[in-house]
């Protein structure tokens, strides 16, 4: 696919990353290297080729790392944890919940998605320890 | 290929100055470098000007560095405004070097300068989460102290690093830092008192955090066979490396950012990682050294503790690192931390370092990384100095 296929894509503001009812994450696919990324982008980081921008990421992945955060921001009370999230080959930031105090990484955690009439959520989804996910390491 | 040599170094000492102005700020490091370089302002042919956060922190989004350069009368040389987040300082350093090695210039100047220190601190927490790509990150939460706590998270939990480390190398730099007159933290603390500090982001306590601060550094750069100054009498000291680099999407067969760069700079320099005899690394959490250890080239990952545990790269061994006390207690006003880096270094290969001076360094390292993508830098440089003259 020639790369000027990636200039007139959906607008970055209208592309999914959430598919709510499927409970899964919405990235980018690469049709030539296999490459993937959430959120979607419009060219490939890995081969430089135009990428599928609704490509839907596995409910699972590996929890990298993980942090407790003590410092209040606005709308989240603290403690909080953050996590560092790889789903194929795509890592991303998100919270995470349910951690043990024995938890130790990699981890394989799931995705949770809650429902659209929890508004007091602060955020749209989260991870959990998978079911039979070894929290001691 | 022009040489380029550090003529001279300035800073305006870093911590909380309600007081001082951006231009008080970047005023007494600009003179403060010139007059260390034996020049006036007029010799000043261009100006690269590093700031990360006044266009939310103080409202001057746009010519910051023309603004605060008027108070120092520098007017018609080109000035270029660069912000790169935490590499902002470094980044001017290395577009002032480009510009000489162009021939394009023989005097530069690179200027640092950030005031955090605002009446609204959520103002200034929310301007340092603006070094990642909010698109992707806003509402997480997700300040720089949690990424150094994930990258700490992963070592402690593959063995490569014991708890005590962490508390070890944050008093070797708050030991630093009390030598550092220009330090925003100059006090000592034990390992238990850094231990029983508040949590931050877990593993890292609050001791072992840089913190808002104010501050600013200028270095000037010229020409290494332009005409001879009154300050050439002293020991002189050369670029021998610059270099620059974004981030990337991280995966286990990629090097980190930090290396792709040392490595193209030891190349640049044609030297190795054991030639270095100093260094300034990121350490925006304390902890972060050690990682440094092994991105830099200076050992491998599970020899990292025990290179700290050895005290090699304290400030009497073999290969000190951070003699300023580092980000964490030297201070880290963003878009000065690159410069002030190679502001101590200038000062150790010279000679000039007083109590934290290392014994007779000949080449120097400085690591400088801003913002972060997905857990690599966003932004990274490292420098390699070396002292011309011999010791005698």
């Amino acid at each position: 696919m020639e790369l000027r296929a990636a200039i007139e894509v959906e607008s970055t503001a209208r592309r999914r990353r959430l598919d709510r009812a499927a409970g899964l994450l919405i990235g980018s696919g690469c049709p030539v290297c296999a490459a993937t990324s959430w959120p979607p982008r419009a060219v490939c980081h890995r081969c430089g080729s135009p990428m599928d921008l609704e490509r839907a990421l596995p409910r699972e992945g590996a929890l990298l790392s993980f942090t407790k955060v003590w410092v209040p921001r606005p709308g989240l009370e603290a403690p909080y944890t953050l996590g560092q999230i790889e789903i194929l080959d795509s890592i991303f930031f998100a919270h995470v919940r349910g951690l043990g105090a024995e938890a130790r990484v990699p981890m394989t955690v799931a995705l949770v998605v809650p429902g659209e009439e929890d508004e007091d959520e602060p955020v749209s989804f989260w991870f959990e320890p998978a079911a039979g996910a070894r929290e001691d390491g | 290929m022009p040489e380029v040599e550090v003529a001279g170094v300035g800073l305006h000492p870093f911590g909380r100055f309600p007081d001082a102005s951006l231009k008080d700020l970047a005023r007494v490091a600009v003179l403060r470098a010139l007059a260390d370089a034996g020049l006036g302002t007029k010799d000043v042919e261009a100006v690269y000007s590093a700031n990360a956060m006044a266009g939310l922190l103080q409202g001057q989004e746009q010519i910051r560095g023309q603004s605060v350069l008027r108070e120092v009368g520098i007017e018609n040389a080109p000035v270029v405004n660069v912000e790169n987040a935490c590499a902002s300082g470094s980044t001017a350093l290395n577009q002032a070097v480009m510009a000489i090695r162009a021939g394009a210039c023989e005097t530069v100047l690179a200027v640092g300068f950030e005031k955090m220190f605002v009446a609204d601190r959520d103002a200034s927490l929310n301007a340092l989460e603006s070094a990642a790509d909010l698109d992707v990150i806003a509402g997480l939460g997700l300040q720089f102290t949690a990424i150094y706590a994930m990258r700490l998270r992963r070592w402690l939990d593959a063995g490569l690093l014991e708890p005590h480390h962490l508390e070890d190398v944050s008093v070797k730099s708050h030991f630093n830092g009390s030598l550092n007159p220009y330090a925003q933290h100059q006090k000592v603390f034990t390992a238990a008192e850094i231990a029983a500090s508040r949590p931050i982001a877990e593993p890292l306590t609050l001791l072992m955090c840089s913190s808002i601060c104010d501050g600013a550094a200028a270095v000037v750069l010229r020409r290494g066979d332009g005409p001879a100054r009154a300050a050439a009498v002293r020991p002189r000291v050369a670029v021998r490396g610059s270099v620059g680099a974004s981030g990337h999407t991280p995966a286990a067969d990629l090097p980190s950012t930090p290396t792709v760069c040392a490595d193209r700079a030891y190349e640049e320099a044609g030297v190795g990682p054991a030639d270095i005899d100093v260094v300034e690394v990121h350490d925006a959490m304390a902890p972060g050294e050690i990682l440094y250890y092994e991105q830099l080239g200076f050992c491998a990952a599970d020899e990292a503790g025990h290179l700290l545990d050895s005290g090699a790269t304290s400030l009497r061994g073999r290969l000190p690192v951070n003699p300023s006390g580092g980000l964490s207690s030297r201070g880290h006003p963003i878009g000065a931390t690159g410069l002030a880096q190679v502001a101590e270094l200038t000062w150790q290969l010279r000679g000039e370092a007083g109590s934290r001076q290392v014994e007779e360094p000949r080449l120097a390292l400085a690591q400088n990384s801003g913002g972060w993508l997905q857990g690599e830098p966003a932004a990274c440089n490292v420098h390699i100095l070396e002292r011309i003259e011999p010791w005698s």
